[in-house]
């Protein structure tokens, strides 16, 4: 911004909204879709695609500016698919093009997240000395006929080669693990388990396999041709997880992730916290407070009761659509806000305060879910109990379910 | 006023389906009645559910002119009727109307219960009958079986019967010619004090009540002072009209004819239907002979999902009731189920019927409960209980005997089905009464059964077990003693009043067995495992498990995923919301209608 003598403005005087200290960076692009995943992307075409892929990104990055507004420097950045690292060589220069834009802030997490067939010794250390902190690998099982009947691409060698590789150019690793896959017995998972964590993953992401509609694992469900996740052996599998986990020093601090200490996504846990983040890219969601969005035009002004906008670009963003072309815009208000930080920040084994609790209103809710035997109420806190952790969907509907 | 020798007043009777109300369709084009622009299906129908499942309800009236072959102009009054057994009082009260009626059966189905039921009423009735043998078109049309199954079923002489197609038009002329020329006009005293019949009315909004009328002595005007007879109310004229189909106001009404009568009005209990209305002063001593009140024999509790929607739920009832005698209605309170209303019925199609348009015509959302009948317990101290719902069944302890009401069941059915039928009237406490050949290719069956066997979907296994071919028609005759017994479901220990039913002592064990294994499929599972107990008295006689769900919970939430898994949260929320909870344990509706899908 410029004062009338056209000269430097001091901070103190910048009357410029601050963006948001989170970025993430949506790369809609996959070698091939997994048989059990309805997330939005494309099949990848090959080296001209992504240079335009990062030309696009950058230009969308930008087209955020405007004079209302200032950026930030970056807390964390997450890039994630989609597959980013399909792109190869023009993934290093998307990092390097987007922290152009965006400074990084001195201990910035900057995460990749990446797919075994894709990844190698010589990006893992490009990546590294583009300011790339961490690497989230999606392996989901170390049993490779479950691989083959998910449709993932890589083996289990391939999975553990890529931990190894980012782990070995110093990179922090998380891997992503699939729990209930038919097949999959309890000992080759508990040898999921330890063999990411015994590879170098310092971070275990453990999900439950999930039918979406519309996927092919539906379509073949149906058909007669796969069958359906047993929920016994899901929850043997999420509680095996715990436990095993738990034993190598991996900590639960979410639903559904395992960390060392100090390891913990800073970047994750911004969502569940309710901190402002950034998004960029076709399907990517982010997520304003209200000041910042009425600087960014995403919350009319006549609206003064806007807490929070959550916004999300169209998918098939590809290069040549016009510039922000938004999906979505959800207003919400202060105490839906609120309502929402609760419901999230009851994810998390650290839980929620009890002055989180009263602003948001869901004192009353938490009650009752500690008489169901869900939640406890400890040292001024409210947190899942070992129960609560398989009946997460009862604690955010009652907390959520304030709202109406 | 027209002479009466150039009025003809008559019905079109027939079983569900055989073409009635396309052939009045007909009938209003031929006469120009109704511009072929302006026809559309079944016209007389105008409820949107009539339209929508091709039944008529509600009986209607339409006055045409016709030229006919003689060179004259005939007033013929038409008076449509419901072809669903639950409706026959609409039928009854439409015949005492008319001088004679067309009695249409399908060319290819043949004679059917409902065909035997209507033409015995309008026979009681001493009317005209022209047999009329319709859909002539069709492939599988076979006029000579279905004349030869008029005459030995029917014992109505059809070799003059008319062939048409309510579809082609073909033969409705001939049906009209037949009604002048067989239909014998009406005949009263022009001059003696007024007497017409209210056969029907319904509510208008604007108008208050619309009385529709057959004038038999004197005449009727606008401005003349009535007097209803049963009710003693007396009123003032404010409009007389006839049908076409629209209102039309006419000057008066005379002898034989057919119309409507605003009297401004508001109160339908002060018009009943079946009344007779006279001059207020000097009138009539003696009133025409009325017919009798719908009786509801079919009762179920109506429950608003939403507890707020009670009041709702009242006034639509009320607003229902001005159109529809038939229904009553009383408040109930349930512990499962909050405050609903006991609904009383004339059948399970008219059940079905209200429900939907409450919920469709007023925006409600209902749950229903199991259908049941009017119980007599006798209670050891010698009084008799009316019990209209299972939850008011005395104590085994205090009761002497329950008496239930029993009806005389008619079966059409090909001779190959017989044996199907005579299995299922078996299996639903029927008693064989005796057994006749209509023809070679229809046998008509009489069984004696409680009507709580035939609400239990009997009609649904009648239809499936014989192809779709077996037709029913049923009668009331009566109250008789029975074996009764009240089973009691335990949800979690706790009784569920709303499930609740009343079963014969023979049939409980396996009652209460099948219907706590269908529980176990309905009821979802829960955060907790779920005992489902079947019980008399004290006594358990059945236990399922609903076992407990091991794990509800959305793993995966970042940033992408907030709002997606908030709505698909509140998508969920919103479909327990449509179940009910008692206790902690959530019910989905389907459960509570779960007795009438047991299949014996």
């Amino acid at each position: 911004m410029q004062d009338l003598a056209g000269g430097f403005v001091a901070p103190w005087d910048d009357t410029r909204v601050a963006l948001p200290r989170h970025l993430y960076v949506h790369v809609p692009l996959c070698h091939s879709k997994c048989a059990y995943c309805d997330f939005y992307s494309e099949v990848d075409t090959g080296a001209p695609e992504h240079a335009a892929v990062v030309g696009h990104t950058v230009k969308l990055l930008r087209g955020w500016l405007t004079p209302h507004v200032r950026w930030s420097p970056l807390d964390t950045l997450y890039v994630g698919g989609g597959t980013p690292t399909v792109l190869g060589p023009h993934l290093v220069q998307l990092v390097r093009a987007l922290t152009e834009v965006i400074p990084l802030a001195g201990d910035a997490e900057v995460t990749i997240e990446a797919n075994p067939e894709s990844f190698s010794p010589k990006l893992a250390s490009a990546l590294a000395a583009e300011g790339v902190t961490r690497v989230s690998v999606g392996v989901q099982a170390l049993d490779d006929e479950a691989l083959v009947r998910l449709g993932r691409c890589h083996d289990s060698a391939a999975a553990l080669g890529a931990i190894r590789a980012a782990s070995e150019a110093g990179l922090a690793v998380s891997a992503d693990l699939i729990c209930g896959i038919p097949g999959v017995s309890a000992g080759t998972w508990e040898r999921s388990l330890r063999g990411v964590v015994e590879a170098g993953a310092t971070h275990v992401s453990v999900y439950p396999l999930t039918v979406e509609a519309n996927t092919p694992l539906a379509g073949a469900i149906a058909a007669g041709e796969a069958s359906m996740p047993d929920e016994d052996a899901t929850v043997e599998g999420m509680n095996a997880a715990a436990r095993i986990l738990g034993s190598l020093g991996l900590e639960r601090y979410e639903v559904a992730n395992y960390a060392v200490h100090g390891q913990r996504s800073r970047h994750n846990i911004a969502y569940w916290t309710g901190r402002p983040y950034m998004a960029i890219g076709g399907g990517a969601h982010g997520m304003v407070d209200g000041e910042q969005a009425h600087a960014l035009g995403l919350a009319p002004d006549d609206r003064t009761d806007v807490g929070r906008v959550r916004f999300s670009y169209a998918p098939h963003l590809l290069p040549g659509d016009q510039l922000q072309p938004l999906s979505s815009i959800e207003l919400m208000t202060v105490a839906e806000a609120a309502r929402e930080d609760a419901m999230l920040g009851m994810r998390m084994t650290d839980g929620i305060s009890d002055s989180l609790a009263e602003g948001a209103g869901v004192t009353e809710a938490l009650e009752s879910l500690v008489v169901d035997g869900l939640v406890e109420h400890v040292d001024g806190r409210w947190r899942p109990t070992e129960r609560g952790w398989l009946f997460g969907n009862e604690i955010f509907s009652r907390i959520w379910g304030v709202v109406e | 006023m027209t002479d009466p020798t150039l009025i003809r007043n008559f019905s079109i009777i027939a079983h569900i389906d055989h073409g009635k109300s396309t052939l009045a369709d007909r009938v209003l084009q031929l006469t120009h009645t109704v511009a072929d622009r302006d026809m559309q299906e079944q016209l007389l129908d105008s409820m949107d559910i009539e339209r929508e499942r091709g039944i008529t309800i509600k009986a209607q009236a339409v006055r045409v002119m016709y030229d006919a072959d003689d060179g004259k102009t005939y007033q013929l009054n038409l008076i449509d009727t419901p072809g669903h057994v639950d409706f026959t009082y609409e039928v009854s009260r439409s015949l005492a109307a008319c001088e004679g009626v067309i009695l249409v059966v399908d060319a290819a189905q043949g004679v059917e219960a409902q065909t035997v039921a209507n033409a015995q009423m309008a026979m009681n009735a001493h009317l005209e009958i022209i047999p009329l043998i319709n859909k002539i078109d069709l492939p599988a049309a076979d006029p000579e079986r279905v004349k030869h199954e008029i005459e030995e079923g029917l014992a109505i002489p059809a070799d003059e019967a008319v062939l048409a197609s309510g579809k082609t038009g073909e033969g409705v002329r001939d049906a009209l010619e037949a009604v002048v020329r067989l239909v014998p006009h009406p005949i009263g005293d022009p001059d003696a004090p007024l007497k017409a019949l209210i056969f029907d009315s319904y509510f208008d909004a604007y108008r208050g009540v619309v009385a529709l009328i057959r004038v038999v002595d004197g005449s009727v005007h606008k401005g003349l002072k009535v007097k209803m007879m049963a009710t003693s109310t007396v009123t003032d004229v404010e409009e007389v009209g006839v049908r076409r189909p629209a209102n039309i106001p006419v000057d008066s009404l005379g002898v034989g004819e057919v119309g409507y009568l605003i009297t401004g009005l508001k109160d339908p209990s002060l018009v009943k239907v079946g009344d007779t209305v006279t001059l207020a002063r000097n009138g009539a001593t003696e009133q025409l002979p009325g017919y009798r009140e719908a009786k509801p024999m079919v009762f179920t509790g109506l429950f608003p999902i939403d507890g707020d929607q009670y009041p709702d739920l009242r006034d639509a009832l009320e607003r229902l009731q001005l159109n529809d005698p038939a229904l009553i209605w009383e408040p109930e309170s349930s512990h499962a189920l909050g405050f609903g209303f006991r609904v009383g019925f004339l059948g399970l199609l008219h059940m079905e019927v209200v429900k939907e348009r409450l919920e469709r015509e007023f925006g409600l959302d209902l749950l229903a409960t199991a259908p049941s009948v009017e119980y007599h317990a006798y209670r050891t101290k010698g009084d008799m209980v009316v019990v209209h719902s299972p939850q008011d069944m005395p104590d085994p302890g205090h009761l002497d005997h329950v008496e239930e009401p029993f009806l005389k069941a008619t079966v059409l059915v090909p001779p190959d089905y017989v044996g199907a039928v005579m299995e299922l009237a078996d299996q639903r406490r029927g008693t064989f009464r005796d057994m006749q050949y209509l023809s070679a290719t229809t046998v008509e069956l009489h069984y004696e059964m409680p009507l709580s066997e035939l609400i239990m979907d009997f009609f649904d296994q009648l239809k499936s077990r014989t192809k779709g071919y077996a037709s029913l028609d049923y009668e009331y005759i009566g109250y008789r003693q029975s074996e009764l017994v009240k089973l009691d479901i335990l949800l979690a220990g706790k009784p569920v009043d709303a499930l609740s039913f009343v079963v014969h002592k023979d049939k409980a064990y396996a009652r209460g067995k099948m219907l706590t294994e269908k529980l176990r499929e309905i009821i979802p599972r829960q955060m907790f495992e779920v005992p489902i107990q079947a019980a008399i008295g004290a006594k358990i006689i059945s236990r399922e498990t609903v076992r407990a769900m091991r794990k509800d919970v959305i793993a995966k939430c970042y940033g992408g995923d907030i709002s997606r898994k908030r709505k698909l949260l509140e998508k969920q929320k919103a479909g327990k919301k449509r179940m009910k909870s008692v206790g902690s344990v959530d019910i989905p509706q389907e459960a509570f209608m779960a007795i009438l899908k047991v299949d014996d």
